[in-house]
């Protein structure tokens, strides 16, 4: 097939959109699942999109190629534009832009014969004219009917079809602002789309933009949960390049805005406990039946989240529980610190033993979660428990593993 | 359906042509512009030649088009329960009477489907009215170009005065606030909205003597990563949202340069600390020193002795 700067299959362009955008190192060598032609056309595709974005550098396996994005500086988010590649065919363009012409306006209605009869109007003065059938039409109409954008009366035996009545456009700063810090923004984006002359009064700090690439898979997930609806899940096991299929009932999305990631948490039958699914390893979502219980695992949810330093409901070594406690000092010009503390606790208590000690402790599903938090104290830890030992000692061992790393003598 | 062509660059860009179309016939140049400003890298060659060859019948060959009216759309579905979404989040209220209502459909979720279980827990109070006020104040000041006198507290918790023109509104997600960046005067160009004891504008902007915004002060810092316990794709999707390099340099290492700015040092220490052994800094040497400065400050906590 020719090559199209459009595509037709969303999920293509998000693994190529994530392998180049997150990890960035690999040579056309190494994108072994597909062809190499498959590879050539989805980087040309996304340098068509993302031109400005795009960066490649020499090495001695080949060329690579990958977007480099400071999302504080752009002002939109740039992987946005993925979603706004969808191919159609000639007849689809035409008859769109033709029949919402033809019914400008929510007062006027038509039979389809009537909408059939002013296409072939509209399109007389071109050298060889399209023909619309009326069953393509009234496909057309249907798929509109289905977006929200025509609505059709029933008046006797004949149905009438007209647009759906007009809203007033959203306010550009309300649209620029939570486009890029909702779930789903890039609906947004598509209505800012819309806004002429519109000049962006915000940035962004600390802003991860990947997750716009599974909007769609969240937005199913969404109409589940408000539906309360079971789902079938396909997620990708990306190691072993192996898809597998579970059934679960959605409870809630957990966002982290410390590494860009989204997880859907959803009560598994077959292991009879609530587990985290990384959204960007879900590949599909079909929604099923309503649950029964679907409250009962919301509520058990809600009882497991003063537990929860992440999103793990379980630890390694199969404790219930796991506690953790440590002990950070200060000095007296450094209030910052127990102020860190305070605001980066989540479901951990802070006590004052006195004026220059803070000691921090946590009874969680999984301690192993907070040891990247927790060192980023180091320089101040005075002390250190975990109720489960082998984290102490990956703890203690990771720290000596640091200093040896700067020659700073390691075991000493 | 968000994956749609309703809302792809294609459609917007042919309704961007239409638009003048109605009104004059639309010349090749104007075309090419439009094209360029609504669409893709190598759509410049997909789009005229799909309407000249008549494929897309919308535009005749002397630039004229047979469709009368300005292209428009009324909102879909998804729009408005997206919407209704948004004027459920508190922070809405940041915006005024924004008049985001759909009877007819259910919000796409509520602020009770999602969770963000990392985010700072002193972030702005989008509910103090004081806040509020001064948060659209300085919407209107960017928008209209005008400086605002604003009185704040410093660290040590005193009041001080300064003068700035507003030049945008940063968020940061983690932190959950807003600051106002601009060109300011003797205090700095950068206010954070939560601090703000008063607001307004200046009466007399002239006789204002402001200064330039802080300039960026870009730095990188270069690191070689062991690909152990998935520190690969954790570390990568942590320091995504900056502009980064990254290179394979054995089996399971790789070279990672990020690039930061100055003002964001302290948080890059300990955001590299916090993956442990798994990153080690080799650049530059004042960055090495940092991490150095904090290892040899624990050694002095006294704390651990080395394991079993």
């Amino acid at each position: 097939m020719a090559y199209s700067e459009l595509v037709k299959n969303f999920n293509r362009v998000r693994d190529y959109m994530r392998e180049f955008y997150v990890y960035g190192f690999k040579s056309r060598d190494e994108f072994t699942r597909k062809s190499a032609r498959t590879y050539d056309d989805e980087r040309r595709r996304l340098e068509s999109w993302l031109g400005d974005y795009m960066r490649f550098c020499q090495t001695s396996e080949g060329k690579n190629v990958f977007i480099s994005i400071d999302s504080r500086v752009t002002r939109h988010n740039p992987l946005y534009k993925a979603w706004k590649t969808k191919s159609f065919t000639d007849g689809d363009i035409t008859l769109h832009f033709v029949l919402f012409d033809i019914l400008s306006g929510p007062d006027i209605s038509m039979t389809i014969g009537e909408i059939t009869g002013k296409l072939d109007e509209y399109l007389s003065d071109f050298s060889e004219p399209r023909m619309f059938d009326e069953s393509t039409v009234r496909k057309k109409l249907k798929e509109y009917i289905s977006e929200g954008l025509i609505v059709s009366e029933k008046k006797g035996k004949t149905v009438y079809y007209r647009r759906s009545q007009g809203d007033k456009m959203p306010d550009p700063d309300v649209l620029d602002y939570f486009s890029e810090v909702l779930p789903c923004g890039v609906i947004g984006s598509f209505l800012l789309d819309k806004s002429d002359r519109y000049e962006s009064h915000f940035a962004f700090k600390h802003h991860y933009i990947t997750a716009a690439m599974d909007s769609e898979i969240l937005c199913q997930i969404f109409g589940a949960i408000r539906e309360k609806r079971s789902i079938t899940l396909e997620m990708i096991n990306r190691q072993k390049d192996r898809i597998t299929e579970s059934h679960v009932v959605p409870v809630k999305v957990m966002v982290s805005v410390q590494s860009g990631r989204q997880y859907l948490m959803a009560y598994t039958p077959g292991f009879r406990r609530i587990n985290a699914f990384r959204t960007d390893n879900i590949v599909s979502v079909k929604v099923d039946e309503i649950s029964e219980h679907f409250d009962e695992f919301q509520s058990k949810f809600d009882r497991m989240l003063p537990h929860m330093w992440g999103v793990s409901t379980q630890s390694r070594s199969g404790n219930r529980m796991e506690h953790v406690e440590f002990t950070v000092r200060y000095s007296d010009d450094e209030p910052h610190i127990p102020k860190r503390l305070e605001r980066e606790k989540r479901c951990g208590t802070v006590e004052y033993p006195d004026s220059n000690t803070c000691r921090f402790s946590a009874d969680v599903f999984d301690a192993s979660e907070m040891i990247p938090w927790i060192r980023t104290f180091i320089c101040r830890i005075t002390e250190i428990h975990f109720s489960d030992k082998s984290h102490e000692k990956q703890f203690r061992d990771d720290l000596n593993a640091m200093y040896a790393l700067y020659g700073l003598g390691g075991n000493e | 359906m968000i994956f749609s062509e309703l809302y792809g660059a294609y459609y917007n860009t042919v309704a961007a042509i239409l638009k003048e179309a109605v009104t004059h016939p639309v010349s090749d140049s104007e075309l090419r512009k439009i094209i360029e400003k609504h669409a893709f890298g190598e759509s410049i060659v997909t789009i005229p030649a799909a309407i000249k060859d008549e494929r897309w019948q919308l535009l005749r060959a002397d630039g004229t088009t047979p469709v009368k009216n300005i292209p428009s759309l009324p909102l879909s579905v998804i729009q408005k329960q997206w919407l209704k979404a948004v004027a459920c989040d508190p922070r809405i209220k940041l915006f005024g009477d924004t008049g985001l209502d759909f009877p007819e459909v259910d919000p796409l979720f509520l602020p009770s489907d999602v969770i963000v279980f990392d985010r700072y827990s002193d972030g702005d109070n989008y509910t103090d009215e004081k806040y509020i006020a001064n948060f659209r104040l300085i919407l209107d000041a960017i928008k209209k170009r005008y400086p605002l006198c604003i009185e704040t507290l410093n660290r040590k918790g005193h009041p001080v005065m300064s003068a700035i023109f507003p030049e945008y509104l940063e968020y940061s997600e983690k932190d959950d606030k807003f600051r106002l960046i601009g060109a300011g005067s003797r205090f700095g160009s950068t206010v954070n909205l939560g601090r703000i004891i008063s607001c307004s504008p200046c009466s007399d902007p002239f006789e204002i003597n402001l200064g330039k915004r802080n300039a960026p002060r870009p730095r990188s810092v270069k690191f070689e990563l062991t690909d152990q316990r998935k520190a690969l794709e954790r570390v990568l999707l942590h320091f995504a949202h900056f502009e980064k390099t990254a290179k394979k340099t054995g089996d399971d290492t790789y070279s990672v340069t990020v690039y930061y700015d100055k003002e964001d040092e302290t948080e890059m220490v300990i955001r590299v600390l916090s993956f442990g052994p798994m990153i080690k800094v080799t650049a530059p040497g004042h960055f090495v020193d940092l991490i150095k400065q904090r290892l040899s400050a624990q050694k002095s906590c006294g704390y651990l002795a080395p394991s079993d």
